[in-house]
Parts: C-alpha cells; sequence; structure tokens
C-alpha cells in the first residue's frame, strides 16, 4: 500500500518552495496515486523556456519502489522516447532509493534535461543525431520546446485571440485548437495547411 | 501562548492525531528520510544513518544484501533499535511520538507482526528520575557548567518555582507534555534550599520530560556524555573513541556481548549534531579531553568518520542479473528469511527455523547464531523461549530456480559479462568484502543493468507471493521469461 502520508508531506514540501526551485507536483484527480509534475527546462539548453509536464503513477510499493514517471509533453532528448514520453534514468529504475522524493527524482529528470547521455538512449533517433549532428539536435530541441512546452501557459482564450489577430475566423480557430487538444503552435499549422 | 492556552487548545481539538503535536518542532535530525516523519523505534545503520524500524525493515532486500537508503552503503544485516534513541525521542517529542506509537501500532496489526515492544517509556523515565542523578561524579559537573552557563540561575529558578505548582500540576492533570520554552537546564542548578530542591525534582518529573540531560545521552562503556556516537548492530550506543578496534576479531558490545558484523560502524552525525546543539557545554568539554587523549597517543590512528570517508561510501548498488548470480554464487541463500539472532537478512548458509514459532512470522537462526545458542526472543516480537526445537530448511525453491533462469538468461543474452570466478568461490570465506567488490563491481552495460532490475523486482514479486510463478509480472519486459514458461520448466522437473 503506497504510504499516503509521506506522499502527502511531500507534495505540502514541495509546494513550499516551488518558487525557489520551480518543480509543482499535484494530484491528478482524487487519488493521490496519480499526480502531474512539472518542471521548468534548465537554462542555457534548448529547453529552457519550456515547461514540461510528467504525468506520474505511485506503486503500491513506494517510496519502497520507484514511481513511475513518464513525459506528456512532447521533448526532444536521447534519453526520453519522442513518442512516448518514457524517461530512461537510473533513479526510476534500479538506482532508485526509498530517500528519494518526487521532488528529488523530479529534479533528477531536470538534471537529465540539462546532461543528456547519449550513449545509454531511450530514443535512438534523437540519440543518433544528437552525436552525429549536434547543431540540427539542438535546433529540433529548440522547436519543439517552442511547439509544445510553451503552449501551455497560456489560457484557450488568448491562444484563440492571438490565431484570431492573425486573420482566422474565431469558431474555426476554436474548433482546430480543441481538435489539436490545445496546442496553438499544432492549430496554427493546421490553419495554414487548410 | 502561555500553558493553559495550550492544553485548552489541545483539549479543544476534535483530532488529536492531526495537530496536537504541532507545537513540537521536530528537529530535521530525527526526521525519518523514508516516512518523512519522526523517527519510530529508531535504527542506526552502520554507515551512521538513522530510520524507523519499519523503514529500515521494508526498505531491505530479501534477495541480496540491502544499501543504506541515503549513502548507497551495502549492509547485510538487520541492526536492532537504538533504545538509548527511542527513550531519547519519547522524552523530547512527547506527543509527536504517542501519536507516531498509535500510528505505528494500527500498521502492524494490519500486518500481523510486531516490533520488538519495549518497557512503556513513561514508567522508564520516572524510574529513571528516582536513580540518584545528582550524586554521580559527571552530574556534579554538568550542574557546575550549567552555573557557568547561567550565573543568574538560582534567581531564575525562585521565579520558576513560584509558577511551578499550578502549571505542573495542570500538565500531570492533561498528561500532555507540552513542549515549553521553559528554561529547563537552569532545573538542574544546584544551589537551592533542600525544600526548594524537592519541590524542583518533583517539576523534573512533570513538566521537564522533553529536555533532555546528559544521563539521556550516555556512552555505554564509559557512562559519560556520548562523544561522536557510534550505534552497533545489538543497538547499543558508544562513544566512537570507546570501541577499540580488533585487528582481526569483531567487534563485541560490551553489554549483550553480541558480535558487531563487518568493520567499525561510522559516527551517526546527525546525532552528533544534536547533541552538540542541545549540550554545548558538555560536549565541548569532551571534545578537550578527548582531544587532549589524541595528542597523547600521538594520533597513532585515524578515525572513521562518514563525512571524512564520503567518497568511500558512494556505492553502486548491484542490481543487474549477473550480479545477483554472482553475489548469490554456490551458497544457500534462503530467499526473503532472515535470522533472529544476528539479524542476517537473507540468510546465506543453513538455516534453523523454530518449529514452535507459527503464528505470525517465522523465528530463524543463521547457522552460527544457532551454534551460539543465540537467546534473544525474536526481531518481531515472536514469542520465542529457548525451549523451542528447531528444523534445518533447505534453501526455497525460488532461489533455486531463479538461480537457473538467471544462469540460463545470461547465456543466451551473452553480452553481460560472467561473473569472476573468484568472486564466486571467496565468498564462503569474507563475505562482507566480496559483497562490496560486488557493488563497485561490474562493468555492466546498461541493456542488462535494466534487465537484471526486472529480474529482480520479478523475483521479488514471486518470492513474496504465495505461488508466485502464477503473478504476471506488472512491467513489459522483452528479457523476462514469462511466467507460462516457467511453470512449463516446473513441470519438466527443473524446479
Amino acid at each position: 500500500m503506497v504510504d499516503l502520508a509521506r506522499v502527502q508531506k511531500e507534495l505540502q514540501e514541495c509546494n513550499r518552495d516551488v518558487q525557489v526551485s520551480g518543480i509543482r507536483v499535484s494530484p491528478k484527480a482524487d487519488c493521490i496515486t496519480h499526480l502531474i509534475g512539472s518542471i521548468p527546462g534548465p537554462l542555457g539548453t534548448p529547453y529552457e523556456g519550456g515547461v514540461f509536464n510528467i504525468d506520474i503513477t505511485l506503486p503500491d510499493g513506494y517510496p519502497f519502489e520507484p514511481p513511475k514517471m513518464r513525459f506528456v509533453t512532447k521533448v526532444w532528448h536521447p534519453n526520453i522516447s519522442s513518442q512516448s514520453g518514457a524517461i530512461c534514468l537510473d533513479i526510476l529504475k534500479d538506482q532508485w532509493s526509498p530517500a528519494l522524493t518526487l521532488k528529488t527524482a523530479l529534479l533528477s529528470v531536470q538534471a537529465l534535461l540539462s546532461a543528456p547521455e547519449p550513449d545509454d538512449p531511450q530514443d535512438a533517433v534523437v540519440a543518433q543525431q544528437y552525436l552525429k549532428d549536434y547543431q540540427t539536435f539542438v535546433g529540433t530541441a529548440r522547436y519543439w520546446t517552442e511547439a509544445f512546452a510553451k503552449a501551455s501557459s497560456l489560457g484557450i482564450d488568448e491562444k484563440v485571440q492571438k490565431l484570431v489577430e492573425m486573420g482566422f475566423p474565431e469558431d474555426i480557430v476554436r474548433s482546430t485548437l480543441e481538435a489539436v487538444g490545445g496546442d496553438e503552435n499544432l492549430a496554427l499549422e493546421k490553419l495554414c495547411s487548410a | 501562548m502561555d500553558l493553559s492556552d495550550q492544553v485548552k487548545k489541545m483539549m479543544e481539538e476534535d483530532e488529536p492525531d492531526d495537530d496536537a503535536d504541532s507545537f513540537e518542532k521536530i528537529s530535521e535530525a530525527f526526521i525519518c528520510c523514508i516516512c518523512l516523519d519522526l523517527l519510530y523505534k529508531p535504527i542506526v545503520l552502520a554507515c551512521g544513518h538513522m530510520s524507523c524500524f519499519w523503514c529500515v525493515q521494508r526498505s531491505m532486500s530479501g534477495l541480496r544484501e540491502s544499501h543504506c537508503p541515503i549513502c548507497r552503503q551495502p549492509y547485510q544485516h538487520f541492526p536492532m533499535i537504538c533504545k538509548m534513541l527511542h527513550f531519547l525521542l519519547f522524552k523530547i517529542y512527547p506527543a509527536s511520538y504517542k501519536r507516531r506509537q498509535t500510528q505505528i501500532l494500527e500498521y502492524e496489526k494490519e500486518k500481523g507482526s510486531f516490533s520488538p515492544q519495549f518497557d512503556d517509556p513513561a514508567f522508564i523515565l520516572e524510574t529513571e528520575k528516582k536513580l540518584p542523578r545528582l550524586s554521580s561524579a559527571q552530574e556534579s559537573t554538568v550542574s557546575e557548567y550549567d552555573l557557568l552557563s547561567h550565573p543568574s540561575s538560582s534567581s531564575k529558578d525562585q521565579i520558576l518555582l513560584n509558577v511551578a505548582p499550578s502549571e505542573s500540576g495542570s500538565i500531570i492533570e492533561e498528561n500532555a507534555g507540552p513542549n515549553l520554552q521553559i528554561a529547563a537546564e537552569d532545573v538542574e542548578s544546584t544551589i537551592l534550599s533542600v525544600d526548594e530542591e524537592k519541590k524542583l525534582q518533583q517539576r523534573i518529573s512533570s513538566v521537564n520530560c522533553h529536555q533532555i540531560s546528559v544521563c539521556d545521552v550516555l556512552c555505554t562503556l564509559c557512562k559519560e556524555l556520548l562523544f561522536r556516537p557510534i550505534v552497533l548492530n545489538c543497538g547499543h550506543a558508544y562513544c566512537e573513541s570507546c570501541i577499540a578496534l580488533p585487528t582481526n576479531e569483531m567487534i563485541r558490545c560490551h553489554v549483550c556481548q553480541i558480535k558487531h558484523p563487518g568493520k567499525a560502524p561510522k559516527v551517526c552525525l546527525e546525532l552528533d549534531d544534536f547533541l552538540e546543539e542541545q549540550l554545548p557545554i558538555e560536549y565541548a568539554k569532551r571534545r578537550t579531553s578527548f582531544q587532549l587523549k589524541q595528542d597523547h597517543l600521538q594520533q597513532e590512528s585515524s578515525t572513521t568518520c562518514s563525512s571524512e570517508d564520503a567518497p568511500e561510501s558512494v556505492y553502486l548498488p548491484p542490481s543487474s542479473a549477473e550480479n545477483l548470480l554472482s553475489w548469490w554464487g554456490d551458497h544457500k541463500v534462503h530467499v526473503g528469511a532472515g535470522c533472529d539472532g544476528c539479524g542476517m537478512y537473507p540468510i546465506i548458509g543453513d538455516r534453523h527455523k523454530c518449529k514452535e514459532c507459527v503464528e505470525g512470522r517465522n523465528y530463524d537462526l543463521c547457522g552460527e547464531c544457532y551454534a551460539t545458542g543465540s537467546k534473544l526472543p525474536g526481531r518481531f516480537n515472536q514469542q520465542h523461549t529457548p525451549e523451542h526445537t528447531f528444523e534445518i530448511m533447505r534453501p526455497n525453491s525460488i532461489r533455486n530456480i531463479m538461480l537457473r533462469l538467471l544462469r540460463g538468461q545470461l547465456e543466451d543474452t551473452s553480452a553481460a559479462p560472467n561473473p569472476s570466478p573468484d568472486t564466486t568461490e571467496n565468498q564462503h570465506s569474507s563475505l562482507s568484502s566480496d559483497a562490496q567488490e560486488a557493488a563497485g563491481g561490474g562493468p555492466a552495460t546498461n541493456d542488462s543493468v535494466n534487465q537484471g532490475c526486472e529480474n529482480e523486482r520479478l523475483v521479488k514479486c514471486w518470492a513474496e507471493s504465495n505461488e508466485p510463478w502464477r503473478s504476471e509480472p506488472s512491467h513489459d519486459c522483452s528479457f523476462c521469461i514469462s511466467p507460462r514458461q516457467i511453470e512449463y520448466w516446473m513441470g519438466m522437473g527443473l524446479g
């Protein structure tokens, strides 16, 4: 059984210094074993400026088993699957210790963003690009950050307004945004190609 | 807020469990790194890190050696609870500790397995007060130091005593023991008339439950304030300097005569810092005398300390299949069974199981503890007595199956380097050193590390369930052999 008291303590602790760390964790629904975490992209990396959401599921054995973490926000990184968001990080697997917390685990994921390990890849395509054509990798990673990790910072009305200002009719903008799950960049692409 | 208000507030609380102890500011040092709450029945690992009894128990691996959750230092023995710390914490944080007691008892009832029971701490504290506290040599020096640090203490005490009767009365009634900010160290001073001292003693036993004095934190051997404390596997605390390092022999506790496995434990730095902070003058005195002694000995030998040895204590826990294999080697590992004598978990070598302790947890002894006739009652409060009879157990079949599986898998994938034969052979003679080798060694590829991790989890899940091989693994790992296949193999007579 998950140690609920501990999870609650962790959430309190994490929300206390959210201003400093920028790391947030909150329950996804009423169920405390399913959470959503968010980390800011580290400064000086292609992920700078983005906010990355991570889906967290606590197994029954938590904290004696690692939490299951997966990127919800699409991210271009050698150790994170560009398809599924799966993270290749030792502390989330065999190097987990019950003394680690959701916050420290998310900090480690954030550290992984700034220090990729292309020799131990999760996404072989990204890792190849990282090793062979670093400039393109940085460009793609930055583009993905712009496209996916920044969209959620705007409210839906702001996005609509932004697209309407570009000259698209409001009702079409709304339905397109809805169709792409609120991603303004994807919506823009769709609107332009339509 | 004055005391009566606090007590009233407490009485008004509907759920005292949640908030009654919120005014007890628990020192960071005594927060368990696993449950993130006040340590309950604390255990100090050989690396000097503390955790609760159940937190340590649950974080241990039943398959192989365990690792400290904080520094990852490997260990193989489940240490006993440090009673000194247990009573100390009860004294400092009575309300929080009571809350934890209730909480853990619920957990234990649910689990049907209990931690060792001690005499009621309240009782112990009462009897402790009746001991001739102020008569011994160190107590008188304590008083002197208190006088030095509080030149005006006598006048303070006069004032305090005037307030005391009503306060202590209400405390006894409410049985609350709140964390008062009364300068309780003043209570220790001795410039008082006989009558006043009597009153004072009464006050100590009621109000002063949460303030520590030197006699709460004495070294088991030198009976002075612990200086750079270490805790042996048996749970007894010593000054680092009081434990002489025998060159070839194992360290043995002076009180219970139980051997401490492995090298000397490292200093419990959290406790050390806490003592320095709480009892600065006494601690400084101890430091001075220690340094004088050291100078005298011309720094004969270097001391061990977890801060000094920090780089050494960074271990990479081996989890890969081949490491597990090399760790198990060819000897009998009793997956999931621990020795109730020395705490070895899992038991390696002979396992003797008590035939009469059938309720709740088994009572097991390792070969050595059986041979020396361990009289310990059991790690989980089993009702074991020395008259009980034992039977020798064979390693459970899970281990054998897994051994075959791991071997088979290693040959199949053949990407993973085989464990060196020396390691496996030497393990009989020196287990701890080999465990460390295994911990540091193994140039495993990352694929095999992942594979090992998944395998180990699978083994664990098998070992814990009744019909282990029937449970489906909760993960998708292309390396793992399906439970169906194992069933098939078992049918072939491999099990």
